[in-house]
């Protein structure tokens, strides 16, 4: 930490520290390789969508062959129901539910760092405010409230994106809130507020940056359960509606032929799986290098 | 009088509900200091400095009892007195934004007073012993000692008429409070302001304060001379601590 000159002798006030010697830049500490391999396993995830809006593994929605076939060439994850390609499906279907688990998770942070930090900082009848809700919510099971949320909303791709944010916001603000509290009490911000910085200065200058590793870090947790909260809604039938693919839609559509066409389900299923468990790695990973130790301690 | 407080009582309520208890922090404390001069005051850990410091510069009302910053009492929009009050604090450690570039912290005084740093952020590095090219630096690259000489220079950016030291060498090595102690002693020459400087350690406070004192479970038991007091110290607490050094 403090590879640093010191002022030589006795240090009579005027005599200035070196710059020189004193070895620069920010912390360059890495990710591990297993969250790189969890990164890897994003982005190419993320190319897989993205291949599905051109169509690279195929129309989703074309009739290439017979029915319920095993994988074989021309349908390299076999056949559904119809004789679409299942390859082509699963594609769209992990496009469909990155994107959905992805904007609600940006909502969630956006309302967690506004209300976490301005309950932490401020404390009050805000705090009170926030922290209740946060209880309510809290008492829910998470898939309760997503089918609550279907029921009022009607199932789409709406009642999944607001699923998926009531039921990852309330550990978010949280923890959002405790780091802020952490935040506010340091010396730094004590001395803006001396200077005379107002609440945007402080807010915005000092605790927001000192917690964005935690919204971070939180954000990349909430994008998996994200992903599972719109598996198992779409799965239920409450969330995205056929014939748009999701990785749900397509669990849900597989299992009704779990015992002749196994695949069916495989391929999502597995998609699903490597998505949640690459990216809890990657949040690990984001933890160790961005969280500060003692805002971790709070948890 | 930059600084009076006239029996000043601070009140905390603490612990559960139901079982709540009342403690004072401070309890008719009656303090000043003149412009220029450095108060010092000690007491062991938990006698009230901090608090003491947080009502002096406005950050805790008192529960009952009077301040006064320069003649007035505090106005109601702290930024009418952006400023013309600093405070260097405890913690090396916590006392700079770690994502902030040091010349941005020492600069940050003076934009909020909407005034441009021009270049008096390097004049400031250097007026606390150091280059002007720690400005592009991040505070995990800097020692303790050299933070705490970054926390001076944007205390006296703005060239406030009071500043508070609150215990701003105790986590220091001793040669380095030597020379932190020594650097303010010549800002001090050279500026003029008037300073509270909170220690527990009764040799660090010696080195730089006109006047003591005393503070013991929230009250204030002795004032005196610095000179008089080293010498002739008239309460039986201040003696003792005194023995101890
Ligand atoms: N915000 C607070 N709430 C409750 N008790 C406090 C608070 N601030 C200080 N105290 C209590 O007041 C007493 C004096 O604290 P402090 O002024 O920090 O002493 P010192 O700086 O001399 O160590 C201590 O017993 C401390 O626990
Ligand atoms: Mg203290």
């Amino acid at each position: 930490m403090n590879r640093t000159t010191r002022v030589k002798g006795t240090a009579r006030a005027k005599r200035t520290a070196s710059v020189k010697g004193t070895a620069g830049g920010r912390r360059a500490r890495r990710l591990d390789p297993l969250s790189l391999t969890g990164l890897g396993c994003l982005l190419l995830l993320v190319l897989v969508a993205l291949g599905s809006l051109v169509h690279a593994g195929g129309d989703p929605d074309a009739i290439v062959g017979p029915r319920l076939q095993p994988p074989g060439p021309g349908w390299w994850l076999g056949t559904d129901n119809l004789g679409r390609s299942m390859l082509p499906r699963v594609m769209e279907g992990v496009g469909t539910t990155l994107l959905l688990s992805s904007a609600a998770v940006l909502v969630t942070a956006a309302l967690s760092a506004g209300f976490g930090i301005l309950a932490g900082y401020r404390g009050g009848y805000l705090n009170e405010l926030v922290m209740r809700v946060v209880e309510l919510l809290y008492s829910f099971p998470a898939i309760v409230l997503a089918i609550l949320v279907a029921a009022v909303a009607g199932p789409g791709q709406l009642a999944a994106v607001a699923s998926i944010v009531l039921v990852t916001i309330p550990l978010m603000i949280r923890l959002v809130r405790a780091a802020a509290v952490a935040v506010a009490e340091r010396d730094y911000v004590t001395a803006a507020a001396i200077s005379g910085a107002g609440l945007p200065r402080i807010l915005g200058r000092h605790i927001l940056p000192n917690v964005a590793g935690t919204i971070a870090v939180q954000g990349t947790y909430a994008l998996s359960v994200g992903i599972s909260v719109e598996g198992g809604l779409s799965f239920l039938g409450f969330g995205v509606q056929p014939p748009q693919a999701s990785l749900g839609v397509l669990i849900r559509q597989g299992g009704t032929y779990m015992m002749a066409a196994p695949w069916l389900i495989i391929g999502p299923g597995v998609v699903l799986v490597l998505a949640i468990l690459s990216i809890n790695v990657l949040g690990d990973g984001l933890r160790d290098r961005f969280e500060p130790r003692e805002t971790r301690a709070l948890i | 009088m930059i600084l009076d407080l006239t029996d000043v009582t601070v009140s905390f309520t603490t612990g559960p509900p139901l079982r709540r208890t009342r403690l004072d922090a401070m309890r008719g404390v009656s303090l000043s200091v003149a412009e220029g001069e450095t108060l010092g005051l000690v007491g062991e850990s938990g006698s009230g400095k901090t608090t003491t410091s947080r009502v002096a510069l406005g950050l805790q009302r008192p529960t009952s009892g009077t301040v006064r910053f320069d003649g007035r009492p505090f106005p109601r929009r702290r930024k009418d007195l952006a400023g013309r009050m600093q405070a260097v604090l405890q913690h090396p450690h916590w006392s700079l934004n770690p994502r902030m570039r040091i010349g941005q912290s020492v600069a940050e005084p003076l934009a909020v007073l909407g005034k441009d740093a021009g270049s008096l952020v390097p004049e400031a590095l250097e007026q606390v012993g150091l280059e002007p090219g720690f400005a592009d630096r991040y505070p995990h690259e800097l020692s303790g000692g050299q933070r705490q000489r970054v926390s001076i220079a944007r205390a006296l950016i703005t060239r406030p008429s009071f500043i508070v030291f609150d215990e701003a060498v105790s986590a220091l090595d001793v040669s380095v409070q030597v020379q932190i102690l020594n650097l303010l002693k010549d800002l001090q020459a050279e500026y003029g302001f008037a300073a509270l400087f909170i220690s527990h350690d009764l040799g660090a406070v010696r080195y730089v304060a006109d006047r003591i004192a005393v503070m013991r479970g929230g009250e204030v038991v002795e004032t005196a001379d610095a000179v008089t007091f080293y010498s002739a110290p008239e309460h039986p607490y201040s003696r003792q601590l005194l023995e101890s050094l």
